[in-house]
Parts: C-alpha cells; sequence; structure tokens
C-alpha cells in the first residue's frame, strides 16, 4: 500500500476509533519506511482532527470521543515506542497538570479533555478526581507545568478554582502557569472573574486553547483567553 | 385553579391561565432548616421537614420530593462519596468488568428508599390535594452509566449487545421505582437521564427509544402523567425523546426554550426546565431572576408551559432569588412592567428618607415584592406586624412592596437587594430568612432609645 493510503487508513481508523486495526496500519507505516513524526501529524493526528469536525458538526458524541481518545493513545504509545529522543522532545507541545476540583468526582468530562491533550502532544498529568489547591500546586511545580487545567461539574467546588488562583499568586508563581478551567457550571464570565488565563466550551477547544496560551505565554497577566466553537 | 389542577392542567396540554411553577428544590430544600445534602437524603423527619419549608416559602404548583440520581446505584452496589453541599457522587462501577446482569433489582425496603416513599407518603397527606407532588427516578441510561462506567460508552460501538442488556436491567429497575411512586400517590412520575445529551440521536434510537417507550406506557397505564428530565444540550434528541410519548419534558439552560419548545409543541407535549441554575440562580440578584422568566415565558406560547429551574438546584441558590421567580410567574405582565420601572434610571433619585440617626422611634421597615401575593413577604410583614402589636407607639412601621414605583423608588434609594427584608432605622436587620420573633423584638429593642 502506498504511504499516502497508510497514512489515510490510520487517520480513518483513529476517527473510528478502532484500535487494534490503527495500531496495525501504523506498523505497517513503520513497515513502508514512514517517519513516526510523519505518521503521528499526518496519519493520527488527522484522525482527530476528523472527530472534531464530527463533534463540531453534530455527528460525534461522547461515545466516538472516549473511544478515538483511547485508539489516539494506543497508536501513540506505538509512535513514541519508535521516535528518537530528539523527535519525541521536539514533538512536545507543553506540559500540563490537570484534575477534578476539591469535592468532585465526575470525571468523564476532564478524562476525554486529558486524553485529547495528551494525544494532540501534551505531556499530561492528571490527578484525576477531588483534588486539593496544594496538589494541583504541588504537582505544577514538580513538573515543571506550562498549564494547570481544573475542571468541575459542580457549583459547590467553584470557589476551590478560585482559591487555586489565588493560592499561585500567593506563593508568587501565578506568573509560571497558565490557568485555564472548565466544566458544566464554570462559564467564561467565572473564568475572568477569578482571573484565570483560559477558559473552553468543549475538549476540543481546550486542545485548541492550551496550544494558543503555550504560544502566548506571560501566565497570570490578567486577560482570560475564550475558545468557544459554538459562539455564534 | 390550584396548583395542582395547572401542572396537571398543562400534562394533559389544556390552556391554562398562566404557567405552573415547579421549583426543583432538591438539596437546596435541605439549605431551608440548615440541614446539608447527606441529612437531608438520610433523614426521613428532616426530608420531610425541609420540604414543608419549600411549600411554605416558594409556594410551588408543583414539587418532587427528591432529586437524588443515585439512589438506585447505590441499592444496585455503586460506591457513593457524600458531600455536604451536593447530592451523593458514584464513585465505583460494579458492572465495569461484567457481562452478566445480576439478580439484584431494586425492592421498596432496599437502602433508602422507604424514608423517600414515607416521605412522598406523609407529602401527599399534607399537600396532595392542591400540589402536584412529582416522584424522580434516575433515568436507566444514566443508570447503567453509574454501574458500568465508561465500558457502556465504548461497548455502544464494540459490544452492542451488553449495551441492550444492560439498558433492559436498568429498564426493568425503573419499572419498580414506578411502581413504589405510583403506591405513594405521586401525580408525575420523571426519569432524570442527564446523559441523553451526551449520544447521538442514532445512538438514542438504537438503544433508549425502546425502554423509554416503555416506561411512558408504563406510567400511563398507572394513571400518571410522566415528565422526560435531560441536561445539557440534547437538542438533537428532542424530537426522539418526544417520540417516546412521555406527557412533558424537561431541559436545562444549553437549549433555548423557544427552539425546544417548537419541537415539542409539534407532538403536543408540555415543557419544563431553562431557568440557568449558575448565572442567574446562584449567582444572578432578584431582577436578574424575574428577568429571566418573563423573557421565557414571553417567547413561547402559554400552553404546555412550565416554568421550572434548569435542573436540580445548588445548594447555595439564594432563596430570594427563587422566591422571586415565584412571584414573577404569578404575574407576567406585571412584572415585566416593574422590571422596567426599576430600569428606569430616574426611579428613586427623588425620593426622600426618614432622618433615621434622629428619630425618636425607630422605623422598622418590611420592603417586599407585595406581601398580598408573595409567601415569604407576607410571613416577613407579619413578623413587623407582630412587632407592632408588641411594642406599640415606640415603633413606626411600613411596608413598601416592589410592586409599586414607590415602592421601587424607596428600595433602589436604600439600595435593598435582597427582598423581602427588614430594615430597622435604614439598616439592613433580616434578607430573605424570616427572623425569629424573639430575637427580632430584642434587635428592635436595642434600637429604642
Amino acid at each position: 500500500m502506498a504511504k499516502e493510503e497508510i497514512l489515510k487508513r490510520i487517520a480513518k481508523l483513529v476517527a473510528e476509533g478502532d484500535e487494534e486495526e490503527a495500531v496495525q496500519a501504523v506498523k505497517e507505516g513503520f513497515a513502508a519506511g514512514l517517519d513516526p513524526l510523519v505518521i503521528l501529524n499526518e496519519g493520527a493526528a488527522k484522525g482527530m482532527d476528523i472527530v472534531s469536525e464530527q463533534y463540531s458538526a453534530g455527528e460525534a458524541y461522547l461515545p466516538e470521543l472516549v473511544l478515538s481518545g483511547d485508539t489516539m493513545s494506543a497508536v501513540i504509545e506505538v509512535i513514541f515506542a519508535n521516535m528518537s529522543k530528539e523527535q519525541a522532545a521536539a514533538s512536545k507541545q507543553g506540559v500540563i497538570v490537570i484534575g477534578q476540583a476539591k469535592g468532585d468526582v465526575h470525571d468523564i468530562g476532564k478524562n476525554v479533555v486529558a486524553a485529547l491533550l495528551s494525544v494532540n502532544g501534551f505531556e499530561v498529568h492528571d490527578l484525576g478526581i477531588d483534588v486539593t489547591v496544594k496538589s494541583f500546586y504541588d504537582k505544577a511545580q514538580e513538573v515543571g507545568a506550562d498549564i494547570v487545567a481544573i475542571s468541575t461539574l459542580l457549583t459547590t467546588s467553584l470557589p476551590y478554582l478560585e482559591d487555586t488562583a489565588r493560592y499561585l499568586t500567593d506563593t508568587n508563581t501565578r506568573n509560571k502557569y497558565q490557568l485555564i478551567v472548565g466544566g458544566g457550571p464554570v462559564t467564561p464570565e467565572f473564568a475572568k472573574k477569578i482571573g484565570a488565563d483560559g477558559w473552553a466550551r468543549n475538549a476540543f477547544d481546550c486542545v485548541e486553547l492550551c496550544r494558543k496560551l503555550v504560544a502566548k505565554g506571560n501566565p497570570g497577566a490578567g486577560s482570560t483567553m475564550i475558545v468557544d466553537s459554538e459562539a455564534v | 385553579m390550584t396548583g395542582k389542577e395547572l401542572v396537571i392542567a398543562a400534562f394533559q396540554h389544556a390552556d391554562t391561565p398562566r404557567a405552573p411553577w415547579v421549583p426543583f428544590a432538591g438539596i437546596h430544600a435541605g439549605k431551608l432548616k440548615g440541614y446539608n445534602a447527606q441529612e437531608l437524603l438520610t433523614d426521613g423527619e428532616k426530608l420531610v421537614e425541609s420540604l414543608r419549608e419549600v411549600h411554605r416559602l416558594y409556594v410551588p404548583d408543583g414539587m418532587p420530593i427528591v432529586f437524588d440520581l443515585q439512589l438506585e446505584a447505590e441499592i444496585l452496589g455503586c460506591d457513593l462519596m457524600w458531600s455536604e453541599n451536593n447530592p451523593p457522587s458514584v464513585t465505583s462501577h460494579p458492572l465495569a468488568n461484567q457481562d452478566e446482569m445480576p439478580d439484584k433489582f431494586v425492592e421498596k425496603t432496599d437502602g433508602r428508599v422507604p424514608l423517600i416513599l414515607d416521605a412522598c407518603r406523609k407529602m401527599k397527606a399534607e399537600f396532595g390535594d392542591k400540589t402536584a407532588l412529582y416522584g424522580l427516578f434516575c433515568g436507566p441510561f444514566t443508570l447503567a452509566s453509574h454501574l458500568a462506567g465508561t465500558r457502556l460508552f465504548k461497548d455502544m460501538k464494540k459490544n452492542p449487545e451488553y449495551v441492550h442488556k444492560i439498558m433492559d436491567y436498568c429498564t426493568k429497575n425503573a419499572l419498580r421505582m414506578i411502581d413504589y411512586y405510583a403506591e405513594t400517590g405521586m401525580d408525575i412520575v420523571a426519569p432524570v437521564d442527564p446523559l441523553v445529551s451526551q449520544i447521538s440521536p442514532k445512538a438514542f434510537e438504537e438503544y433508549l427509544a425502546g425502554p423509554y417507550s416503555e416506561l411512558f406506557k408504563h406510567i400511563r397505564e398507572k394513571g400518571l402523567h410522566s415528565s422526560f428530565f435531560v441536561c445539557g444540550n440534547a437538542l438533537p434528541n428532542i424530537e426522539n425523546m418526544c417520540k417516546t410519548n412521555p406527557d412533558g419534558i424537561s431541559i436545562d439552560e444549553n437549549i433555548p426554550m423557544a427552539t425546544a419548545k417548537e419541537i415539542t409543541d409539534r407532538y403536543n407535549l408540555a415543557i419544563g426546565g431553562n431557568i440557568p441554575l449558575t448565572t442567574t440562580m446562584l449567582f444572578g440578584n432578584q431582577q436578574d431572576n424575574m428577568k429571566f422568566v418573563v423573557d421565557m415565558v414571553g417567547s413561547v406560547a402559554r400552553k404546555n408551559l412550565i416554568v421550572s429551574p434548569g435542573c436540580d438546584m445548588p445548594y447555595d441558590v439564594p432563596l430570594e432569588n427563587v422566591i422571586a421567580v415565584a412571584e414573577a410567574v404569578r404575574d407576567i405582565d406585571k412584572y415585566r412592567e416593574l422590571l422596567k420601572n426599576y430600569e428606569s434610571a430616574g426611579v428613586g433619585a427623588d425620593v426622600e428618607l426618614p432622618d433615621y440617626a434622629n428619630a425618636v422611634r425607630p422605623y422598622v421597615e418590611a420592603y417586599t415584592l407585595d406581601s398580598a401575593s408573595c409567601a415569604a413577604c407576607t410571613y416577613m410583614w407579619a413578623v413587623v406586624n407582630d412587632a407592632k402589636d408588641h411594642f406599640g407607639d415606640r415603633i413606626e412601621i411600613a411596608e413598601y412592596k416592589y410592586t409599586t414605583k414607590d415602592g421601587i423608588a424607596r428600595s433602589k434609594k436604600l439600595g435593598v437587594a435582597n427582598l423581602p427584608s427588614v430594615y430597622i432605622n435604614g439598616e439592613l436587620a433580616y434578607a430573605s430568612v424570616i427572623p425569629n420573633q424573639e430575637e427580632f423584638f430584642r434587635k428592635i429593642e436595642s434600637y429604642i432609645k
């Protein structure tokens, strides 16, 4: 099969969430002499672009996102195992610490976001559910994060998002980390109110937000970047 | 018409003189009596005491007994994490690695079911003749996700047989909940299935259409009315939901009411919900809440409309915001006019307040929406009158109503943020919460020279 065809097939299989076939196709790509970075960017990542477009068009929903995310994770593992250290480092978009705010154990949405960020080249440290403010801070310090991402579905956990912003300020680290927030009750207005660096409507918007924030730099400068693909 | 008649009429698709008001005070009910979520949902006495307060303050036309989507999951083996001001959350999924469905089904003697059914019976006896009572249960798809975790979503593509099997199991449990609620005399029985918004119309047709049609048929056979509750942007599935033949549906703030109602009207179904929980009810003020309701009701035909929050109200929603909605619903035209007056820049500018600092007798002033119609305002004005009876000529009392231009002007001048409130000599004494008489009298004493 021609290299172009293999890349198209990888993209299609990732979009369809067919994990076994996608991994097999990646291995065929290696056998055909394709570079791991090319497979990642021209094959697998294109598959996620297809899902993103389908999601925006109302053609893909949570089950499709979960399956594609899982498939992409499996594919990435194989691709990275075949990359040189230099290639792996060059493909890294940034370091993210993510978790569900204290008091909140609803993690389906956060898991989808973490998976999408991971498959889009971010080094993701997922702290899971019910994460304390200090745990976000400690992990961010430990791994040298670019972004701290907090999600919640509960209105009662909203204060912890504000507490995190304040904690970073109090520890003189607010200018080290882009603080982004999201989840059901978290509105753009709330994000602005607590001085977050960013807010995104959904998981795909969050990937775009993180890319833009890493490129922009200057965390904690007072402006809140909003990425909302559903905005009219 | 009684409130109950209004709600039933809406579910029977008849014309109503106004849209009925159904506040979803789940855990928020506990706030009214100072109980946290766990106390409310595990103690039948506290639950009923709190529901009585919901009824007293918010004067609902209809109300749910509980709003707890984890009730059945707990009985069927999920671990729960309790928190102070939220319903419990599921933390384990017993069927995540199990293909066969258990023999265990929800019995009316299991878990917290008895205390909830007992609360249903007590509320029915006290309020059932005038207020429509709702029995809510966890919708089978959300229950399936509690039991199976994210496996459910993956298997919708990879193992459809498993999904059909677990949906069938959860539907059987739901049918039992319907029977239990029917025995207690609930008027409306409603599945709450927030995850419906997370699947495609095709997946709905394949996995949910059959079970839901069966549930609504069963509710109808019991002689009850049904409503299909959903959360999130469920717009792609509203039509499918209608096709399962409930009597009504309830949506949250993610779908414009006019857009959703255009669809439900084609199926001649009732529709409710939509008041934004966070931006308006939790963080907004009374004017925001009144305005939302006035605009929402004004944007659609009144027939088939029920006014409700988008979902279970957050625990900390200020009660004055709910009171504002309750009032606005009862006379939309009047409150539309009042909001215009409130927004007029000049109103309040020419009002002169008394010289409180040099007053011979303390001024005890009640600022109300209108004590003639608003229940909480009635209670607030009543305690002020009790004070007058007690203190006689030693105090001056007055009521300033939001329903008059003078009242609006005065409250703007004084900076009154919440109604009803009591001010003594221009200082806020109580906002929204009706004071305890003894404490109130002591406070007044401190102002008497």
